[in-house]
């Protein structure tokens, strides 16, 4: 039986000066998450929030999140300290199916780098092929970077000025070819990045975001538009929570 | 010393699982072995919530709000957050009856619990076409809930449910069609819920659940515009609970029918209010948005104070001295 649990935060550390980035004491959750799925952690709110699990280490019995600023509930989780105890429920919604015999691109920025950061670690210990691309607005919000990924700024005091396409198009065609392409982002960054894979011929998945309650799939709020199956039906909404968050481009209505 | 007693998760499921007559109530002719029904809307059909505890311990679970044609429901945003509860602009998405039927009607039967079928409509015809569906599966089904309150749909629900001349028309139809007991579920947004309940009533409907939804509205001060994108939601959570009870309290008084009590229910506590103040059972629906378990908790809290206060949950309705 899945449940909630009462946890308590080992670390947090202030990544940027709007950017918690936290360490939460939970071996279940540690042990059987899957890169692209998430957490909901309980704040003085009404409602818990979801972040996508950043990284595990599942010897430790630990697991990751990376909490940016943007409300009051926010504010309150990124001011957590350590030894705190929190209630968290997870890992929550459908990870990216990744296929250890393949390759793949991982684009993200915002808080979508938390997600990356984690499907990184997974296919790098899984010795799988793949290249990390990252766009920021500017330097100073670059977060979760490592030197061997190809970065964008739209500012360009950092890395290559343009967005993340601009900086997929450095990517050598050898390496394009077969890759499948996985963003994480705001949602201009992850409709140019699916255009892109497309006219690459390539496929490509995403991570969609919405106002979320519950985030295990019964009060149908968090709702993603997409491709309807039926016919006469021109979309369907399902929930973010539960048939994703991870969803392929081409099903999703932009 | 002696050893601490464990009891393991398991040990209490399975505790929690056997009948007890001190919580075990009856809705008119239906039996239910809890007070607790999940409300409609905020458990689906019950998998989900089945992967978090087992079921079989509720009185009921009533499904999400079903129409004759599958509904998308309404554009996002579909929820605000609030200082003690939430907002939520579903609009009544659904795959509609006739998959509900091929597809979950026979899982709700599975879960060991009443089986209690949420039907919504636009119009009186809908409601009617809904009650013939369904009628025939009468064995499945343990009562009927009469959606006449959604307030986050353009017509049927709220707009009939607020006029206690059609709620009376309206059930007395359906009543003509089905031997199913017809709960119906009253909207808070009138001026007097006591007219709509006795409409209810003199219609033939077996048992009101109220209640549903108060509508509300949340700004974005940056944006100047509503943030949920159907301008208004309803409003649920323990914030309305005052009003929920103040509404059961004031039925109570002049039914002669079953309440079922409903409003931002959370703890043992706050059911015991609402049988006090008139409900015979009571449904729990943004509470297990939060807690996924929160019913769990509150089955073992009702036992336990049921056995520490000798009395029975039936014995306790409507027990409220007004001053």
């Amino acid at each position: 039986m899945r449940q909630e649990y009462n946890v308590k935060i080992v670390s947090k550390d202030m990544i940027s000066p709007d950017t918690a980035y936290i360490t939460i004491n939970c071996p279940s959750i540690a042990n059987n998450a899957k890169p692209g799925q998430f957490v909901n952690v309980s704040c003085s709110k009404f409602l818990k929030r979801p972040f996508g699990i950043a990284s595990v280490n599942p010897k430790a019995g630990t697991f990751c999140i990376g909490v940016k600023v943007v409300g009051k509930g926010t504010t309150e989780i990124a001011a957590f300290e350590e030894g705190k105890e929190v209630t968290v429920l997870g890992p929550l919604g459908n990870g990216f199916d990744f296929d250890l015999d393949s390759k793949y691109i991982l684009v993200s920025g915002g808080t979508g780098v938390f997600p990356i950061n984690y499907a990184h670690e997974y296919l790098t210990s899984k010795n799988v092929k793949h290249i990390v691309c990252q766009g920021f607005r500017d330097k100073s919000q670059i977060l979760m970077n490592d030197p061997s990924f190809i970065l964008t700024t739209d500012a360009g005091d950092a890395g290559l000025k343009g967005n993340c396409c601009d900086g997929l198009n450095t990517i050598s065609d050898e390496d394009l070819k077969d890759s499948t392409v996985v963003c994480v982002g705001p949602l201009p960054m992850m409709k140019a990045v699916g255009n892109w894979a497309t006219s690459k011929g390539l496929k490509c998945y995403v991570s969609m975001e919405q106002r979320m309650a519950c985030g295990i799939g019964i009060c149908l709020v968090c709702i993603c538009k997409v491709k309807a199956e039926a016919e006469g039906q021109e979309f369907n909404h399902v929930r973010c929570c539960k048939e994703g968050p991870v969803f392929p481009f081409e099903e999703v209505i932009w | 010393m002696k050893p601490l007693k464990v009891i393991k998760e398991e040990q209490t499921m399975d505790l929690l699982k056997a009948i007890d007559s001190q919580i075990a109530v009856k809705v008119g002719d239906v039996s239910l072995k809890s007070p607790i029904i999940l409300a409609s809307g905020t458990c689906n059909f019950g998998h989900e919530l089945s992967e978090y505890y087992d079921l079989s311990i509720l009185g009921g679970l009533s499904s999400k709000g079903l129409t004759i044609k599958p509904r998308v429901g309404n554009e996002g945003v579909r929820v605000a957050e609030t200082a003690a509860g939430m907002l939520n602009s579903v609009g009544l998405q659904n795959p509609g009856v006739d998959y509900f039927i091929e597809h979950d009607l026979d899982y709700m039967n599975t879960l060991g619990t009443g089986v209690i079928i949420n039907v919504a409509g636009h119009s009186f015809d809908d409601y009617i076409a809904m009650i013939e569906k369904l009628d025939p599966y009468k064995d499945k089904i343990d009562a009927l809930e009469v959606n006449l309150s959604c307030p986050n749909v353009k017509s049927g629900c709220m707009s009939i449910g607020s006029d206690p001349v059609q709620v009376k028309t309206i059930v007395s139809e359906l009543r003509k069609r089905t031997t199913l007991p017809l709960w119906i579920k009253l909207t808070p947004n009138v001026t007097d819920i006591k007219s709509v309940a006795l409409a209810a009533q003199e219609g033939g409907a077996d048992a009101v659940v109220m209640i549903n939804t108060l509508l509300g509205m949340a700004i974005d001060i940056r944006t100047r515009r509503p943030i949920l994108r159907n301008n208004t939601g309803g409003y649920s959570g323990p914030a309305v609970k005052p009003v929920a009870l103040r509404m059961v309290s004031e039925c109570a008084q002049v039914l002669n029918i079953p309440i079922i009590g409903c409003g931002g229910i959370s703890t043992y506590e706050d059911v015991l209010e609402f049988i006090i103040a008139g409900a015979s059972a009571v449904e729990i629906g943004t509470a297990s948005l939060v807690h996924p378990t929160c019913p769990v908790d509150i089955t073992k809290d009702l036992r336990k104070w049921c056995a520490e206060n000798n009395t029975t949950l039936s014995e306790l309705t409507g027990t409220l001295q007004l001053w």
